[in-house]
């Protein structure tokens, strides 16, 4: 047993985003001050109150968490940066817990900020992509020496060796960016809209085959925030807390591979048939994946939310192929996912928007994309962090 | 990645004291891995230590070159102009006989014609008077 117990201890307690735009010609300080204050007022907490900040995403492309203190005139009793990728959202929010039971903090801003139209160089794959420079590698399976770069790519190699070893298909795939998009559609703040088929799917080109455009997410601009604070401080604010019940560290290791679970057989993991068993979070938050009432996760390739489903044990391995189809995964389906559009179609604000959505569902304010009756939504990944919230 | 040197176009490897060894190799057109002096363990990428014993015996020997691919892509977009006379050009994980994976480009085989599982062999290429890389291609069946 842990020394102390987490569950429940920590909540959200606001949660706020920017306007979300492919090319909105603002920066990315300007984006995230609109987060946080959204996020402030969401909360009804005066902003001389908030004293952490965790970012997760910052310069050159985001607003970098001392910045912030600096132009938004916060004084920052605690405050925390990941290096600039996108997986570190659970992490924010798992530390950020931490922090206000350790006492460091009493309201911790956890947020990321992107403007690329604010950007010139290229960084997703190409010359200005660090991590092709990176001693041993980039951790998605850059070499650019052979040409092999960007995130999505490293995807594309997940997701050749899913098909290959169990005989699924692109046209399957199809099914999570064609659900995701039909959510976007009912969300007026989502970058993509317009609904589109399996057939459009499988018409649009390849930009890393086996993967088409369209199971690439979007780079855009934008800024999305949730405030941390305890349970106790939450229950007194202006909405009611949303309950952070389950929480599930992300590993790092040979057996890892960013976008496959251990046993998948890519970089240089083991070749094993995986068992996702019974997954910490859900041992911590004494519920298991048939209690989750909408599932969220960090969709920058559509490959990724068969291999969170499996990783979880939504489904087993192989099988989330079969798992995504007939609407399943769609609003009224039995496991809605990514009902804000998902970085496919809502925005890519580093999962930050997913987290946004995920308290503004728990407390019923989502209208026409509302899932009826949630009470307990989880963030799961394929690199295996997850979040496990309730109202 | 280092600046490009003289005319050739594509990325340059990283090279360090650490895998120098490596890239060294392979313009003597040898193909070697790390191997630990304690447990015999074979690796990629070059690490300090053993990863399975954490053994400092280690040594650079001989590898054998042959694997077999186990996963690929094709790269339609263009990110490197270097690479861009070349597309679509492939890009392909071998799964080595010692039992590392690296990553490399298939070559002397048609893109529609890669198969999981396909064994490959490494082939030297001269891409730079200073640098060359470790390729693969389809082993012949009399190898």
């Amino acid at each position: 047993m842990p020394p102390f117990e987490l569950k429940d201890r920590a909540a959200i307690a606001g949660a706020g985003a920017s306007a979300y735009g492919r090319r909105l010609m603002r920066s990315a300080i300007d984006l995230a001050a609109d987060a946080i204050a959204a996020a402030l007022d969401d909360a009804g907490l005066a902003r001389e109150r908030l004293d952490g900040m965790i970012v997760t995403f910052g310069s050159p492309i985001g607003a970098d968490a001392d910045t912030l203190a600096q132009v938004l005139n916060l004084k920052l009793r605690a405050y925390n940066q990941t290096w600039a990728h996108g997986r570190f959202t659970a992490s924010a929010i798992q530390w950020a817990a931490l922090m206000v039971a350790g006492g460091m903090a009493d309201y911790v801003a956890c947020l990321a900020s992107v403007s690329f139209s604010g950007f010139r160089r290229p960084m997703m794959g190409g010359a200005g992509d660090s991590e092709g420079a990176r001693e041993a590698g980039g951790s998605h399976g850059e070499d650019p020496v052979f040409g092999m770069t960007s995130p999505g790519a490293g995807a594309a190699l997940v997701a050749r060796r899913y098909f290959e070893r169990y005989g699924a298909t692109s046209a399957q795939l199809a099914a999570v960016p064609v659900a995701f998009r039909k959510h976007a559609a009912l969300n007026p703040a989502a970058i993509m809209r317009e609904p589109f088929s399996i057939g459009d799917h499988q018409a649009s080109r390849f930009v890393c085959e086996p993967l088409h455009l369209l199971d690439y997410c979007l780079i855009n601009d934008g800024a999305a925030c949730v405030i941390v604070t305890s349970a106790e401080r939450a229950r007194d604010l202006r909405k009611p807390p949303i309950y952070i019940a389950g929480m599930q560290p992300l590993p790092a290791g040979r057996e890892e591979f960013i976008w496959a679970y251990p046993g998948f057989g890519v970089a240089q993991q083991s070749v094993f048939d995986y068992d996702a068993g019974e997954q910490p979070v859900y041992r911590m938050a004494g519920v298991g994946p048939r209690d989750i009432d909408a599932l969220f996760t960090y969709d920058a390739f559509s490959i990724l939310a068969w291999i969170a489903l499996e990783r979880f044990g939504f489904c087993k391995p192989g099988e989330a192929a079969a798992f995504t189809q007939d609407g399943r995964i769609e609003l009224g389906g039995a496991l809605p996912m990514n009902v804000n559009g998902g970085l496919l179609s809502e925005a890519h604000i580093m999962g930050w928007n997913h987290q946004v959505e995920i308290a503004r569902q728990l407390r019923g304010e989502c209208g026409p994309r509302q899932v009826a009756g949630a009470e307990v939504i989880q963030w799961a990944n394929a690199y295996g962090d997850s979040l496990i919230y309730h109202r | 990645m280092a600046a490009n040197k003289g005319d050739y176009p594509k990325p340059r490897p990283a090279i360090s004291a650490l895998n120098r060894p490596y890239w060294d190799a392979l313009r003597r057109r040898e193909f070697v891995l790390q191997r630990c002096g304690e447990c015999g363990m074979r690796w990629y990428p070059p690490a300090p230590l053993c990863p399975r014993c954490w053994s400092r015996r280690i040594e650079w020997t001989p590898a054998s070159g042959r694997g077999r691919v186990s996963s690929w892509v094709v790269f339609h977009q263009s990110y490197f102009r270097g690479f861009d006379a070349e597309i679509p050009y492939n890009v392909a994980e071998v799964e080595l006989e010692e039992g590392p994976r690296l990553l490399t480009n298939l070559v002397g085989v048609r893109n529609e014609e890669i198969r999981s599982g396909m064994e490959v062999e490494v082939v030297f290429d001269d891409a730079a008077p200073d640098l060359t890389l470790a390729k693969f291609r389809p082993r012949r069946a009399s190898a």
